[in-house]
């Protein structure tokens, strides 16, 4: 086991900053996921991590040891790719034990771990198959089982289930879960899924364009992010962002023409953001036709039924703006609805944090 | 146009069977989703319906008449590929003009056309590329937006908004639905995600290894689900099942939890026949959290937790027994904890040997 901390952690390829000096703190024991879209760094400090990439400046600390010097096979870290990357000659048994062949461990000490491991992983059957015979979730077992077997200290996962359908997915979330539970490995989980990361890990470092965004556990990133970038990315359905001017006089605030108080908490907010800005407001937090303070005329587009809720798109002019409701609840195309927002979660940004090909 | 599979089987090779006996109608202007793993066999259905490959045995008809001898060009099908499938030395915009330019229609019109459903699939600022120079997710919109563009008897997506950020795929799956409806088009879409069948579809048809599993709309296969791999594969999280025996009392059966507690109730008449596996189910909403030793209720220990998403609790202390319920965001739920559990017997779904016998609560 090992805590791990990155100082002004660097990674540049050529004259490209992929890892610009970050920086954070991750305990031993804790499950912490790296989150963004591609091309944001998130792989790179990975690599830099397990030490498959060297590192262009900063330093990289194993309980409170610099690393940076030290080579990927002695860093005791394992690592499991979206690729399993099988040996396809080979058996289950001879992949899991490949690693501890290679450090020349004794025989019975390694078909003792093998089982062990086999067993955990629910591959005890599967021992004998060669990886053609199995399915994309046991070879994704075999992956995972072959970088466990060697106890490592820190343990990688690279979009470890992102191609996996849904019930595989749910499957091997419970799984990765129950391993971390079990074993307090250090784990650090790699994906640009929100919602793997939301649900997996203690905590969230969110990336984009080589830099850190926020840091924080999945309910302060879900409720009170920090920024337009990490509002948007985390959340499915995702948030409502709403165009507003702000009356300075009347403490209220303009979307598409229509005139809202602003609740007293936001009044701080708005004044420093300025005449322009953008609310920002959750599916979750919008209501159809309940009486509140901050309703807004709107116009139903589309009601997706998903049955345990409902996702209703309605137009405020030209903002959509998306709706999680009660099943029962499935108004028309075309329909007038009031919307109430909850002013508890209404969020506000500056207009200008919207990166030119974001697209709301 | 209504279109039909009918006894359609697909062999690929010697021994790979894409597709065992369908049965399928899909009437004029319906939403179809076609729902199932990877392997399950959608593409090879929505290829058959195309006219791209021939089935095995079995025939394809359109408002009853055969068309299993008419070639593809002639079948006025619109299809987006999964592979995207871009011409690539054309722009973007000469990819979507194509299909128009095909049916002679003037320039003007083309341009027109183009620009509006650009501006619909948020690619109207990269319609001077070349798909090279298009992210995956523009690519695939792109693809969506080449197979939508024009009128067409039926319209085959396959998995086309499965590469888009979530973002995306929300405002896509609101356009396409709304866009469905306008023109009343017949749609085939298939997918590997619950969420957007249930979005999306009039109905829905779920896959399984080459055998449908089941067709209805979304209530049906959500809350009368014809087996346990439709109940498990449907919904998020997906319906939970217990073990359960079956307790005699009079015309009805309770169904009881090996520690001897009931959680669900069925008419004798349900239970007949070689009984090996009595299971019953419950959606998340049908479960309900209350103090570990509240009246009525059943222990169950927290095995995980994910802090926004699902917890796994497994119920009287048996491994392998359990049940899944959205965690509650106000973090009180700890793994290794005891906590009691509710069970709303007059929703649950009641399967012998794997396929449902019995719904309780008729409303859907």
């Amino acid at each position: 086991m090992a805590s791990i901390k990155a100082e002004n952690l660097t990674k540049t390829y050529g004259l490209f900053p992929a890892v610009r000096s970050i920086e954070f703190d991750i305990a031993d024991g804790e499950f912490v996921a790296i989150l963004g879209p591609s091309g944001c760094g998130k792989s790179s400090t990975m690599r830099m991590i397990a030490g498959l990439e060297t590192i262009s400046g900063g330093t990289i600390l194993f309980d409170g040891r610099p690393v940076n010097e030290i080579r990927a096979r002695d860093r005791n870290v394992a690592m499991s790719f979206e690729s399993y990357a099988l040996y396809s000659t080979i058996t289950v048994r001879k992949n899991i034990a490949f690693p501890l062949d290679c450090a020349g461990m004794p025989r019975l000490e390694i078909e003792r771990r093998v089982s062990e491991i086999a067993e955990k992983m629910e591959l005890t059957e599967l021992l004998d198959a060669m990886p053609s015979a199995l399915s994309s979730g046991q070879s994704q077992r075999v992956g995972l089982a072959r970088a466990l077997v060697r106890n490592p200290s820190v343990f990688l996962l690279d979009e470890p289930i992102s191609h996996l359908d849904t019930r595989q997915r749910y499957r091997m979330r419970r799984f990765i879960k129950s391993l971390h539970q079990e074993y307090a490995y250090t784990m650090i989980y790699v994906t640009h899924d929100q919602e793997e990361a939301m649900a997996l890990a203690d905590r969230v470092i969110v990336m984009s364009d080589g830099a850190i965004q926020q840091i924080g556990t999945p309910y302060e990133i879900y409720t009170k992010p920090k920024n337009l970038f990490v509002a948007g990315f985390v959340g499915e359905p995702p948030m409502n962002f709403l165009p507003y001017e702000y009356d300075h006089a009347g403490e209220t605030i303009v979307i598409e023409g229509q005139v809202l108080g602003l609740p007293e908490a936001l009044r701080a907010d708005a004044a420093m953001i300025g005449p322009e800005g953008l609310a920002a407001v959750r599916p979750g937090f919008v209501s159809i036709g309940v009486g509140s303070s901050v309703t807004l005329d709107a116009t139903v587009f589309i009601t997706e039924a998903l049955q345990d809720h409902n996702l209703v798109y309605a137009d405020i002019g030209d903002t959509r703006v998306c709706v999680e409701t009660a099943p029962e609840m499935t108004p028309r195309r075309g329909e007038a609805v009031k919307l109430a927002i909850d002013p508890d979660h209404l969020l506000l940004f500056p207009r200008d944090q919207l990166a030119s090909d974001t697209e709301l | 146009m209504t279109y039909a599979l009918e006894n359609i089987w697909k062999r690929y090779g010697l021994t790979t069977l894409a597709l065992k006996n369908i049965n399928l109608t899909i009437p004029d202007e319906e939403f179809l989703v076609i729902y199932g793993p990877a392997g399950a066999g959608k593409s090879s259905a929505l290829n058959i319906l195309a006219g791209i490959a021939k089935p095995t045995s079995g025939d394809v008809l359109r408002n009853g008449q055969s068309i299993i001898f008419v070639p593809p060009e002639k079948r006025n099908a619109a299809m987006a590929f999964e592979n995207y499938a871009l011409y690539s030395h054309l722009s973007v915009f000469e990819n979507l003009a194509f299909p128009l330019r095909a049916r002679h229609m003037p320039d003007k019109e083309v341009a027109e056309r183009v620009t509006a459903m650009a501006e619909m699939m948020g690619i109207a600022h990269v319609t001077d590329r070349r798909p090279g120079f298009l992210s995956g997710g523009q690519r695939q919109r792109v693809a969506l937006a080449r197979a939508i563009i024009r009128p067409a008897d039926i319209y085959l997506l396959d998995e086309p908004i499965g590469h888009l950020d979530a973002k995306l795929r929300h405002r896509m799956r609101a356009e396409l639905k709304a866009l469905a409806e306008d023109r009343k088009s017949t749609v085939v879409f298939t997918t590997t995600s619950s969420r957007e069948a249930l979005a999306l579809g009039d109905r829905v048809a779920v896959f399984n290894a080459g055998k449908l599993e089941q067709v209805g709309t979304p209530a049906e296969i959500y809350h009368r689900p014809a087996n346990t791999f439709v109940a498990t594969f449907v919904g998020d999280p997906p319906m939970s099942l217990l073990d359960v025996v079956p307790q005699q009392n009079g015309d009805s059966v309770h169904l009881t939890l090996p520690g001897g507690r009931s959680i669900g109730e069925a008419p004798a008449s349900v239970l007949g026949g070689v009984i090996e596996a009595l299971q019953v189910g419950f959606r998340s909403r049908e479960i309900s959290l209350v103090d570990a030793g509240s009246p009525q209720s059943v222990s169950g220990m927290v095995a995980t937790t994910e802090q926004l998403g699902y917890s796994v609790i497994e119920v009287d202390g048996i491994a392998g027994q359990r049940v899944s319920i959205p965690t509650p965001t106000d973090g009180s739920l700890k793994a290794g904890e005891t906590v009691g559990l509710k069970f709303d017997g007059s929703a649950s779904h009641v399967f012998v040997n794997q396929r449902a016998v019995f719904h309780a609560g008729g409303a859907f």
